[in-house]
């Protein structure tokens, strides 16, 4: 007698929540799937328009304090796995965290506290960058006293003097600030350590301290004639342009390097009027810059010269007059991965140049914070940003990342350290893999393009250099985005395993929340593997039948 | 708007004609909107109808078809779940129809039976009268075959014709039913809705869609349905033309619970329908390890499935299918018992579509010209489960299956002009005429004399071959 073949084909579905490409990329670990799908499900949940949009602020400022900032300036690696990228577009999801951070700041939503009652530790925190806020944000929800010391006149730190203002409005980012001061801490600017305060009264005060200090000394090029005026670090124009100084440029202005620090200063130095050549010693391909920001340069008439490195800065008298210029070409790979630029001999010639602006790399800065560092120039922790159990650290200090790094490195320092004071288990979600493209069924959906946020013309941006580039998408073009959205791994209430089971294995749910919309019924499974077939997000799987 | 829509027919209430719409007549007028719940063969025959004789009395409607599902898609996904087997005669109705199923359509033209039995097997070739039978998909094919498009599903075909006709298919899932102002009101699963003048449900059996009914029409109860199963194998070209041919294959197997299964070959694929009992897996794999089953393929080894479904079949017609502004078409109303569910569709979504035009949309219009069409089919129904209680017994007796097969062997093998047991498993098997018909052939003085004289020949008289076409299966 024959086995039962037809029993091999027998398979039965199993509700099984999988990782997003999305959140697999997002550096400050949001459930953006989540956060999105509040939104595009809201009708389905009973929610209003308005009542969905702050729920899903919530979610975002649950570990990301700083939306409407990050919604301008994050390079948004969320987008880069999209499996909607290979249909009609990535989600522009960077366009609607905007949108939200915007809303959140219109309707003077606050931000949520997880603890009441105020713990007895002290908390210190040097540097209010974004690591450095987002720590003490996690602190003083979970009721720490926190006090922040910042040693330049504005708290933001890089978000505050290394984006340019038509990325970044500084009243965007100070209202976001602002709702974090608004939790109660003490933010004490213009306060040095080894300047004002000292380390030891410092460890006095606080039972704990933070190092959020960044990476603010820029590495010069080390070339002939870098030495003298009209030579500046990247990091270092930018600040004074954002403190309101901006140094004389003249009309030939060189910038070396390929990362957002080079383009944002080559785009605030053409900003000023004057010529620019971006140099870079790789191609287009290898630039660390946003791709958006870099075609938003050449659309302003900065010139990018690749595979082009500076040799020697000429100067007639004190002033820079050229720069010579050797040409590269890209050999083996090296530790990064990235094709290593190799001088070709005899190639070398010479631009025109009134300054020079070199972007190409940053550490940390330990000037009168020598007692602290736990190795120089970088910081060696441990997980979280321990260093000990009195001093923790985050941000560009530990390496240099995206500020949506730095932010989740000061949530994960603040989760871990309240876990430790409090003696309770720190709970870390597993490391999964994003589910595979090949599990979503991109064709359920139809052709949606993809929500393409308003832009000003070259023309304005160059008339009025603090003018923002781009704007804000509308609340129609919101709620059709978050539409665009597949859900990946993750149920979306579209009904076709209810729709089609004949068995009846499926029930709705009275009251359902994002992701739960069926309740399944094993017993009714006939296994004929119709509703895994079809589940377009990929959130049914297929478990052996009996 | 026109001031008079219709001529009168008839059968019309004239009273109640007169008194316009304005009086207690339920009608539809010039702009009406008709809400049709389902896209399958009713739903679309129902919509075709509907549109053709409105513009014959120059009236226009306005019809929206909810079908939330795809018959492009592959796999049972895309599938209206069922053998797929449409008569030469109804093929031909549809085309005085104006309905011409495309040859991309028919996958195979069957142009005979093989009633497997323990006891032997027996061809019957298909009847000197033209009485051929057609296999389709209901969808996309099975779940690896090649993708066909709407090109090549029966229902995708129909519904493009719906939609041809100047229907609006609505691609979403009913949710809720609801009364509003006496109109019914459809509320789909993303929260909007429609009010209608006229709501068809052709909703089959095996969707959700019944039970939204239970407390806005208590009237109407939904039909009872028995579980079958149906799976598809894929076959090499050349093992289908060996071991199965243009050949339906139809078992009579003493199986607990088995009422009734055939093989039908389509393309590539070999579709088998499995009627029974409460049909669970101990009952598939019994059928599927049968010897005589088993001898339909290479070798005797059954490749795995690559498709499979247990859809529900309407075997007991629903209470009431109508009422006021609204009639239930299909399976979800009054269906041919176990065959032909495409054909009786199509009977009864035409006598709606006609009630609807020529008299009006109450419950007693439906009551007086709709019901008839629906009772018809429920009585030939109560002669099918006759017809069928009698199979079984042949089921169930060896010495009946040895009558049976002898006769229609001989019959078939003579080529005899009166072939009695031929015509009536014939019809029997195909659905191609009513089981009425079946029933009155088998009253045929020759049938019984002929039943009784092979009933002794063949198994009494042992030393003569019993007459099987085919060697029995070892």
């Amino acid at each position: 007698m024959k086995t039962a073949s037809f029993q091999e084909v027998l398979a039965r579905p199993k509700q099984s929540e999988q990782l997003p490409p999305c959140g697999a990329g997002c550096a400050t670990g949001a459930d953006i799937r989540g956060w999105i799908g509040v939104i595009a499900q809201r009708r389905k949940l009973g929610l209003w328009d308005a009542e969905a949009f702050s729920r899903a602020w919530r979610m975002v400022t649950n570990v990301n304090p700083f939306p409407a900032t990050l919604g301008r300036i994050c390079p948004h690696p969320c987008e880069a796995g999209c499996n909607r990228a290979g249909k009609d577009g990535a989600v522009a999801i960077n366009a609607l965290e905007r949108f939200l951070g915007d809303w959140g700041l219109r309707q003077g939503l606050e931000l949520e506290r997880l603890e009441i009652g105020e713990k007895p530790e002290s908390i210190g925190v040097i540097g209010a960058g974004p690591a450095g806020l987002s720590f003490a944000y996690q602190m003083a929800r979970r009721g720490y006293r926190v006090t922040v010391y910042e040693r330049n006149a504005k708290p933001g730190g890089m978000l505050q003097y290394g984006i340019p203002e038509y990325r970044l409005p500084e009243r965007i980012l100070a209202a976001e600030i602002q709702k974090i001061l608004a939790l109660g801490m003490e933010l004490k600017l213009g306060t040095g350590i080894g300047r004002e305060v000292s380390v030891r009264e410092l460890k006095a005060q606080h039972d704990i301290l933070f190092l959020g200090i960044g990476a603010l000394r820029a590495r010069m090029l080390g070339i002939p004639g870098e030495d003298g005026g009209s030579v500046w670090t990247g990091t270092e124009y930018l600040a004074s342009v954002n403190r309101g100084e901006p140094p004389a440029l003249g009309a030939e202005v060189i910038v070396v390097g390929g990362g957002n620090t080079a383009i944002d200063a080559a785009r605030t130095a053409r900003r000023s009027g004057a010529r620019v050549t971006l140099l870079y010693r790789r191609t287009r391909q290898e630039m660390p810059a946003i791709a958006a920001e870099v075609e938003d340069a050449l659309a302003e008439g900065v010139t990018l010269t690749f595979l082009a490195a500076p040799v020697r800065i000429g100067r007639t008298g004190a002033e820079v007059s050229s720069v010579a210029v050797q040409q590269m070409q890209l050999g083996d790979p090296d530790a990064s991965g990235r094709r290593k630029p190799v001088a070709v001999s005899g190639s070398e010639y010479e631009l025109p140049a009134s300054a020079l602006i070199a972007a190409v790399s940053q550490e940390p800065d330990w000037e009168g914070l020598d007692e602290l560092a736990p190795g120089a120039p970088w910081i060696r922790s441990a997980q979280h940003g321990r260093i000990d159990d009195a001093l923790w650290a985050g941000g560009d200090a530990l390496g240099l990342g995206i500020a949506g790094l730095a932010i989740a490195n000061g949530r994960r320092a603040a989760e871990a350290l309240h876990a430790r004071l409090r003696n309770r288990e720190l709970r870390i979600p597993p490391a999964r893999i994003p589910i595979a493209g090949d599990a979503i069924k991109s064709d359920f959906h139809c052709d949606r393009a993809r929500a393409v946020a308003p832009e000003i013309s070259v023309d304005d941006r160059l008339t009025a250099p603090e003018a923002e580039v781009r704007g804000t998408i509308g609340e129609a073009q919101f709620l059709e985005e978050v539409e665009r959205c597949f859900s990946c791994g993750l149920c979306f209430g579209c009904e076709q395993c209810f729709m089609y089971c004949n068995g009846g294995g499926f029930s709705r749910l009275e009251e359902p929340t994002p992701g739960t919309y069926f309740a399944l019924k094993l017993d009714a499974c006939e296994g004929c593997r119709k509703c895994i077939e079809l589940c377009p997000c990929g959130y049914l799987t297929a478990e052996p039948m009996g | 708007m026109a001031l008079v829509q219709r001529t009168a027919q008839p059968g019309d209430n004239l009273a109640a004609y007169f008194a316009g719409n304005e009086g207690r007549r339920l009608a539809l007028t010039d702009g009406s909107r008709v809400g049709v719940i389902g896209g399958g063969p009713a739903g679309t025959f129902f919509t075709y109808f509907l549109l053709r004789l409105a513009e014959s009395v120059d009236m226009n409607l306005s019809v929206d078809i909810y079908e939330p599902r795809s018959f492009t898609c592959q796999g049972p996904a895309g599938c209206n779940h069922c053998g797929g087997i449409v008569s030469e005669s109804l093929v031909q109705l549809l085309a005085t129809e104006g309905i011409n199923l495309p040859p991309s359509i028919v996958r195979r033209g069957i142009e005979s039976y093989v009633l497997h039995m323990d006891v032997g097997n027996v061809r019957i070739e298909t009847p000197l009268r033209e009485k051929r039978i057609a296999a389709v998909f209901r969808g996309n094919g099975p779940r690896v075959s090649e993708p066909v498009g709407a090109s090549g599903s029966f229902d995708g075909y129909l519904l493009e014709l719906a939609a041809a006709s100047g229907a609006k298919v609505v691609r979403k899932l009913v949710n809720e039913i609801a009364w509003d102002g006496g109109r019914p009101q459809v509320t789909s699963s993303d929260g909007s809705s429609a009010t209608y003048d006229l709501l068809a449900v052709a909703a089959g059996v095996n969707s959700r869609v019944p039970q939204l009914f239970s407390e806005v029409a208590p009237q109407y109860r939904s039909p009872k349905t028995l579980k079958t199963f149906i799976c598809e194998f894929k076959l090499a070209p050349e093992a289908l033309d060996r071991h199965i041919g243009p050949s339906m294959h139809v078992f009579l197997l003493d199986i607990p619970r088995l009422e009734f299964a055939a093989l039908i070959p389509k393309g590539e694929f070999l579709t088998l329908c499995l009627l029974g009992h409460d049909v669970d897996n101990a009952l598939i794999d019994t059928f599927l390890g049968a010897p005589e089953v088993k001898a339909c393929f290479p070798d005797g080894a059954m490749p795995t499935p690559v498709c499979h479904c247990f859809p529900r079949v309407n075997v007991e017609a629903a209470a009431q299918p109508y009422g006021d502004r609204i009639v239930w078409i299909g399976d979800a109303g009054v269906a041919r018992l176990y065959k032909d569910g495409i054909g009786s569709a199509y009977r009864v979504a035409k006598a709606a579509a006609k009630t609807v035009v020529h008299h009006g949309v109450s419950s007693e219009d439906f009551r007086q010209h709709f019901w008839p069409a629906c009772k018809r089919i429920d009585n030939d129904n109560s002669i099918a489960k006759l017809i069928f209680a009698a199979s079984g017994l042949i089921q169930k007796r060896r010495f009946l299956r040895r009558g049976v097969l002898r006769m229609t062997a001989n019959e078939q093998r003579r080529g005899a002009a009166r072939r009695h047991m031929s015509t009536v498993l014939w019809d029997l098997f195909t659905g191609s005429a009513p089981y009425t018909e079946v029933l009155s052939r088998s009253f045929h003085p020759e049938f019984p004399a002929m039943l009784c004289w092979n009933l002794i020949a063949g198994n009494l008289v042992r030393s003569r071959p019993n007459g099987s076409e085919e060697r029995p299966h070892e």
